[in-house]
């Protein structure tokens, strides 16, 4: 997607979130980024309220946050990444090519997501990621992904 | 190193990525027509030969990757 940001920040609000990844409710899983290093690492914030949608289903007796909306979150951190590092100048879509994961703890209603996104190889198409979750200083999820970026046109 | 280890080295490394037995795999078929590798597990294979011999391979190199055999060529290239 196009972006009308004309210049990256250190950090990034909701609002200008949404200027760069085209997810939306019920799927907009980044709240924030905190810190941003364009090429470096970006570090993305999401706050989970027990109002989350996903809570109705996952599970009806205990709200437990599914690994899923976590990937997603991660992934969604990636593309700030991307972003940040190469802005694309035409309309683009982010591919995620795949997932190695470890879900270390539990992620409860009114927790905070704090997404550490690195790179491993990163080119101008595509990128290999390390992701670290911490949920108040403690690490809840880690993993690697691959994200890709293709032209709209394309697909 | 010697060639020959790192031959059957990248070939191990293309195996575990595309998730096949490396002695089943023919080193001059092509990764995505006769393998069913796409496009991101090219960029991991690089990866990985980066990790494992600590060399750094420019994007330009990602389009050679197309067999085993032409793994091996670049990595030779930068491998002392």
């Amino acid at each position: 997607m196009s972006s009308r940001l004309t210049a990256i920040p250190q950090q990034l609000d909701f609002e200008q979130i949404k200027e760069i990844i085209p997810q939306r409710f019920p799927f907009l899983m980044l709240d924030r980024a905190v810190e941003i290093e364009p090429g470096v690492r970006v570090v993305g914030i999401k706050n989970l309220t027990g109002n989350e949608w996903f809570y109705q289903g996952h599970f009806p007796k205990k709200a437990i946050t599914p690994g899923a909306m976590i990937c997603e979150a991660i992934a969604q951190t990636g593309i700030v990444f991307f972003y940040v590092s190469e802005p694309a100048n035409h309309d683009v879509t982010y591919l995620l090519g795949g997932m190695k994961i470890r879900f270390l703890k539990p992620v409860w209603p009114g927790d905070q997501l704090q997404i550490e996104v690195t790179p491993i190889k990163v080119t101008s198409r595509a990128g290999i990621f390390n992701a670290v979750v911490h949920v108040d200083g403690c690490q809840v999820t880690r993993g690697e992904f691959t994200l890709s970026v293709k032209d709209n046109q394309d697909l | 190193m010697a060639t020959t280890n790192l031959e059957q080295e990248v070939k191990e490394l293309i195996a575990e990525i595309i998730e096949m037995n490396p002695n089943e795999i023919d080193p001059d078929a092509h990764l995505v027509e006769d393998l069913g590798m796409d496009s991101m597990m090219a960029l991991e294979i690089l990866a990985a030969m980066e990790k494992r011999y600590k060399i750094k391979l420019p994007e330009d190199d990602l389009p050679k990757i197309t067999t085993v055999n032409r793994a091996i060529e670049v990595a030779k290239r930068y491998v002392k």
